[in-house]
């Protein structure tokens, strides 16, 4: 019987070689995605545990106001699965561009570029991949992974201030802190939540899970706060929460509060949003764009006024 | 992935990939030394792992277009239903019948009945099904909280309690008290995780810049002062600090 041969000490003797050029596809890959970050100024994601707190909406919003402040915008919608900001913003049925150099995203409201899964799929179609991912979350989460890895390294976004990516919901070690790991320089996380006691949970949850992956959350956008009459513009309140005590447990600010506002909302719906910076609800979204720029700028204001 | 030949006690070199069937890839590998051949062949799983990873076996002969995984992988309308992995485990498994719906779950409670399969291991880290731990408490007994300091307490929502209580009675033990007043709560929410202090002075110099840069000022602060070996912010830190934020104009 011949000796059986130890493995360890053949192995020890070789010298690897990536000859089916694997590693150096993926190295390949990941400096795709850093070269074409490299011509946007500050990266943020719109995150929160919670589904259904309006993230789409706050994400849109922000970036039209930051438009509105002269910003060259650019929004990922990175909700692959839901994709909604190509309807809200009235670019439901566009899609990409395909060039050599790239897929050229469409231009929204304010000059604002638009990439979404939503431009891949017919009217009423969702998201399908070929392949056995029907039957393992493992195959599919990988997919998805490099699906986002497309979005970032292949869209022209060209040279942009800000790009903001509004991202699916999920607390922990699912896909949203993985996604904001993914993206290079990434300046931090705006966490959006409710007053509701049960987002807001989550949404802790989220908040912990992100710092943990190293992510800078620079603070939360409370949505739904009260909500405004369209008949007589009264505010009256939705929940009973405490976002400004979570916010002080968390140590983190309290960027702004959004009413749940039915004729803006109505708009985005349409996909013929309101953009009169004047209207009450808009004014709010300026100013926590405008608190998100100076918390970013944050070193500068320190120099002035420590 | 690689392959040795054990003969000749050296590595396989990848040679070629071939698509012998829908979802399946033939990756071959030679020895190098005898010549020997291999032929690895994929499953579908297998397939759509090398697929996923947006890579080509051997590498690219031609650059990558634009979302070429995305548009390549994405499945057209024809084609939706039920896929080939799951057509083949339904096959294999069931016989190619309809998978029976789950049995009902049992009530609450009937462990017999399987229950949640972490049950026992949940049970044996002495945690309950919500987490906490098993003996329960409302609090650390070596304090003291006063009613006044107590009703505050109170009246934070119940998912930001806890992590209050625990942060006011860490800062109570630290310092020495073992009676939790409102002074106690107040000055607990200056205390900084790094376990630096603050000066009044500096204190008052923080409080001045918007109240939605503190937070992060404070860190930034902090972490200044820890890299210079200081353990109290003082106007000292704060002026250094200054001069160095001047320096980002």
């Amino acid at each position: 019987m011949p000796q059986e041969k130890d493995l360890k000490t053949i192995l020890s003797r070789l010298r690897y070689t990536d000859d089916a050029k694997v590693v150096a596809q993926i190295t390949e890959q990941m400096k795709q995605v850093q070269a074409r970050m490299a011509g946007i100024k500050h990266k943020l994601v719109i995150m929160s545990g919670k589904g259904g707190v309006g993230k789409s909406m706050t994400t849109v919003n922000l970036a039209l106001a930051l438009a509105r402040q002269q910003a060259r915008v650019g929004l990922l919608d990175v909700d692959l699965n839901g994709p909604c900001v190509p309807r809200m913003l009235g670019l439901h049925g566009r899609s990409l561009t395909m060039t050599p150099e790239g897929a050229v995203p469409p231009v929204g409201p304010l000059g604002v570029k638009v990439a979404s899964m939503d431009f891949f799929l017919d009217a009423a179609s969702p998201v399908r991949w070929k392949g056995p991912m029907d039957v393992s979350p493992v195959w599919l989460g990988l997919m998805e992974m490099n699906v986002i890895r497309e979005f970032l390294a292949d869209v022209v976004w060209g040279e942009l201030d800000y790009l903001l990516a509004d991202l699916p919901p999920g607390a922990a070690a699912d896909k949203p802190p993985v996604i904001a790991g993914f993206i290079p320089d990434l300046a931090g996380a705006i966490v959006v939540t409710t007053p509701s006691e049960v987002a807001s949970d989550v949404v802790q949850k989220s908040v912990t899970y992100a710092r943990d992956m190293g992510i800078k959350v620079l603070g939360i956008v409370e949505n739904m706060s009260e909500y405004r009459c369209p008949s007589c513009g009264e505010l009256n309140e939705l929940f009973e929460g405490n976002t400004e005590a979570m916010c002080e447990a968390l140590d983190l600010p309290l960027l702004g509060r959004i009413p749940f506002d039915r004729t803006l909302a109505r708009t985005f719906d349409k996909g013929k949003p309101l953009l009169d910076e004047a209207y009450p609800t808009i004014q709010r979204y300026q100013d926590i764009a405008g608190r998100i720029r100076t918390l970013l700028d944050y070193k500068r204001v320190l120099a002035e006024q420590l | 992935m690689k392959f040795v030949c054990l003969n000749c006690e050296t590595y396989m070199n990848f040679e070629k990939v071939e698509k012998p069937g829908e979802g399946s890839l033939g990756v071959f590998f030679g020895c190098p030394s005898c010549g020997a051949k291999f032929s690895m062949v994929t499953n579908p799983g297998e397939t759509q792992m090398v697929s996923s990873l947006g890579v080509q076996l051997g590498g690219r002969s031609a650059q990558a277009q634009p979302f070429e995984m995305t548009r390549g992988t994405l499945k057209e309308e024809a084609q939706a239903g039920s896929g080939q992995m799951a057509a083949y485990l339904n096959e294999k498994i069931h016989g190619g019948q309809p998978v029976s719906a789950p049995s009902a779950p049992g009530k609450t409670g009937d462990k017999a009945g399987g229950g949640c399969p972490f049950s026992a291991m949940v049970a044996e880290m002495g945690l309950t099904s919500g987490g906490k731990p098993a003996n329960g408490g409302t609090g650390n007994p070596e304090f003291t909280w006063t009613p006044d300091a107590k009703e505050k307490l109170d009246r934070l929502p119940a998912f930001v309690k806890p992590m209050v209580q625990s942060s006011v009675e860490a800062f109570a033990g630290k310092h020495g008290y073992q009676t939790i007043t409102l002074q106690v709560m107040d000055d607990s929410k200056n205390d900084s995780p790094n376990g630096m202090s603050w000066t009044p002075e500096a204190q008052q110099r923080l409080d001045n810049i918007p109240d939605f840069i503190r937070p992060m000022a404070r860190k930034e602060i902090e972490r200044l002062a820890k890299e210079r070996g200081a353990a109290t912010i003082t106007a000292q830190v704060m002026d250094d600090a200054k001069d160095k934020f001047m320096k980002f104009m």
